[in-house]
């Protein structure tokens, strides 16, 4: 046992330096031979797409032209799972998989899995300027924008919207059927409504524990949330234990005037009243006590991807505040991974309240997919 | 091998031809046959193999990234995974839905499309074109398409609860309740259970329905003694066809269903994506398989009896 850890100590040193290597001989991006392909496959929803195609590589090429971004699109990761076993198969046969970039959530799983190409802030400058636990949280994979899930309601009915979850949760009693959350396995805004409430039975250290590793003892210390959810059944929209199938379906309920309040991303909603898919009387704030979760998005340079080096340069760029500048400014009003006061003073005017290291941080992905189930079978219907 | 074809020859010389064994024919029946056992059959017996625990080889991925992977204990595996779903607190409540939507909806499929298909074939006229045109239009609609407008029909904004807002009335929000289900599979199933009906229903002999009525038979009475049992075939595979179709049913359950308890094609979906938990719902997919198998079976027997009427076998 101790002479295997030794063994795996010992390769890993052995990775590690060759890999530090390496990345010396080719830091000198400038360098490269002219237009070079990075395949950036986006796993995400369509506001994500638009941001790559529209803003992030248009301006990157206009000041890099010698790269050719190949975007592939994969709607709300349908095929996740998929692509997943192709990385994974690629990396465990030291193949070429086909991408050199991943957007999406799946890249903390490869990187738990130890399937991406190791960064350190020697590789990539920017990250430097990246709060330390973004990057431990990423395991591999790269911080580079962030949105968090906040309570939209609907101003024309509620005057003084709960600031508290303690509050929340007595608003939702005192006005049935005029709140709702969608079901975690269809979307992160549902998702983090019921992390928070299972964490607000928790100590800060269980959290924690749920948050860096797969632990099945913690999670039994769940059912006091449980039992404050499946309260709920009789009090949320419908009134019988049914919720909204994903993000969309709770935003439709929201522009629908059905229910007047609900847990929402921050980025969705500000774009769909930016579009005027939502009524102007859906305002939005984050509540305290535990506040809901959100965090960063993930960049992952799968460990054998052909181009990794050029990937890699593409990374840095996006961290670098011109990028940053337009990851706020843009149709995305996403969450800048760096310090406001390194973006543009206007932006950066417009997000400096927002403490991205304090955002609280969803589980590890095997406790989620724990949760989605254990949700599943404790709450709807009961 | 000579002798043991003159052998077959000879006993059944009285009843039938002797096929013919043509190398030709074989070879032209083997293209499908190799796609499906190459692509379809492959496929299903290394996912039947990683179902009792086989993590090696081509499950050896699936098993590295997914939750809650029982491997085998002896060599020709384990049940663990199937035991596992089994004693999960949702599928007994899944696997109830399933089978009442699927019985509830054929039933109801099967009666209204011999009332269309009975009317046509014995009313007939412009009106009946018109309507049996109308009720094939569900046939070139997509089906997401198809949820998302029953979906919009019905909830809480929708056509009914609109209308009866308007006389004081609350009308029940419908979406997210398993009785939507149950109306969208009957929306998206109707078409082809009448098309195959009817098709049956028109070729019963006009003489034996005009005999019937000639010797003073009620249409009750050609319906029930003539008109299905002469068409019973052409119902049978439209039941069992049904009845598949909506037992394996996802977008309308997945638009329009509950949560808890759903249709199993929602669940086998869940378990493999977001519950990161490919054993369940490759177990899930065994169990409907087995289900569809017992559905399937009628339609053999149906087949083999029509066979035998004709005098094939």
């Amino acid at each position: 046992m101790f002479k295997n850890l030794l063994k795996k100590k010992l390769i890993s040193a052995i990775t590690f330096s060759t890999v530090a290597a390496l990345s010396l001989g080719i830091s000198a991006p400038s360098s490269q031979a002219a237009s070079t392909t990075i395949r950036l496959y986006v796993s995400a929803d369509t506001n994500i797409l638009d941001l790559w195609e529209k803003t992030l590589v248009p301006a990157f090429n206009k000041e890099y032209p010698q790269y050719d971004v190949k975007v592939t699109f994969d709607r709300n990761g349908a095929n996740d799972a998929q692509t997943l076993a192709k990385i994974t198969a690629a990396v465990a046969t030291k193949r070429d998989p086909g991408i050199d970039l991943i957007d999406g959530g799946m890249t903390t799983t490869l990187g738990t899995s130890g399937l991406l190409f190791p960064l350190t802030g020697n590789l990539l400058p920017n990250l430097k300027m990246v709060p330390k636990v973004l990057v431990t949280n990423g395991k591999g994979g790269i911080p580079y924008r962030a949105s968090t899930v906040l309570m939209a309601y609907n101003s024309k009915n509620v005057k003084t919207p709960p600031k508290s979850l303690a509050d929340v949760l007595t608003w939702i009693k005192a006005n049935p059927g005029k709140f709702t959350y969608n079901a975690p396995s269809g979307g992160g805004s549902g998702y983090s409504f019921v992390q928070t409430v299972l964490d607000s039975q928790l100590s800060a250290s269980e959290v924690q524990k749920l948050q860096t590793a797969a632990d099945k003892e913690t999670q039994a210390k769940w059912n006091k949330g449980w039992e404050i959810l499946r309260g709920l059944n009789k009090f949320t929209y419908g009134q019988n234990g049914t919720y909204p199938t994903n993000n969309a379906g709770t935003l439709d309920l929201l522009a629908k005037g059905l229910v007047d309040l609900a847990p929402v991303w921050s980025d969705q909603i500000a774009s769909a009243i930016k579009a005027g898919t939502m009524p102007k009387d859906i305002k939005y704030y984050g509540i305290s006590g535990p506040s809901l979760t959100g965090g960063p998005a993930f960049l992952g340079i799968p460990a054998t991807g052909k181009n990794r080096s050029a990937a890699r340069f593409l990374v840095n760029w996006v961290l670098s505040p011109a990028a940053q500048n337009l990851i706020v400014s843009g149709s995305m009003n996403g969450i800048p991974v760096i310090p406001a006061s390194k973006l543009d003073p206007v932006i950066g005017a417009t997000v400096s309240d927002i403490n991205i290291a304090a955002i609280r941080s969803p589980y590890l992905s095997p406790n989620a997919a724990d949760l989605r189930t254990a949700w599943a079978a404790e709450v709807p219907g009961k | 091998m000579t002798q043991i074809k003159e052998v077959t020859v000879g006993d059944s010389l009285a009843v039938k031809k002797p096929a013919r064994l043509s190398p030709l024919g074989f070879f032209m029946a083997l293209p499908p046959v190799l796609v499906i056992l190459v692509f379809i059959g492959g496929p299903i017996l290394i996912a039947f193999a990683f179902s009792l625990g086989f993590t090696t080889g081509p499950n050896r991925i699936v098993s590295l990234i997914g939750q809650e992977i029982y491997p085998k204990t002896n060599w020709w595996g384990t049940f663990d995974a199937y035991k596992s779903v089994f004693t999960d607190s949702r599928f007994a409540g899944n696997i109830k839905a399933t089978l009442e939507i699927t019985f509830v909806a054929t039933a109801l499929v099967i009666i209204l499309a011999l009332g269309m298909a009975i009317y046509q074939r014995i009313i007939g006229g412009r009106l009946a074109a018109i309507l049996m045109a109308l009720s094939l239009v569900p046939l070139f609609v997509p089906v997401v398409i198809a949820a998302f407008a029953i979906r919009t029909f019905y909830d809480g904004t929708g056509f009914f609860k609109t209308i009866f807002y308007h006389f004081g009335i609350n009308f029940p929000t419908l979406t997210m309740t398993n009785n939507a289900v149950t109306i969208g599979v009957i929306w998206t199933s109707l078409p082809f259970a009448i098309l195959m009906i009817s098709s049956g229903l028109q070729s019963v002999p006009n003489a034996l329905i005009e005999s019937a009525q000639d010797a003073g038979a009620g249409i009750m009475r050609i319906i029930a003694t003539i008109m299905i049992p002469l068409a019973f075939v052409p119902i049978v595979i439209a039941t069992t066809f049904t009845a598949i179709g909506i037992m394996g049913s996802f977008t309308i359950p997945y638009f329009l269903g509950a949560n808890q308890p759903t249709m199993l094609g929602v669940e086998i979906s869940n378990f493999f994506g977001p519950y990161n938990r490919p054993q369940h719902s490759i177990v899930m997919a065994f169990i409907i398989f087995a289900a569809a198998s017992g559905i399937a079976f009628f339609y053999i027997w149906a087949n083999i009896r029509s066979a035998k009427q004709s005098g094939r076998i």
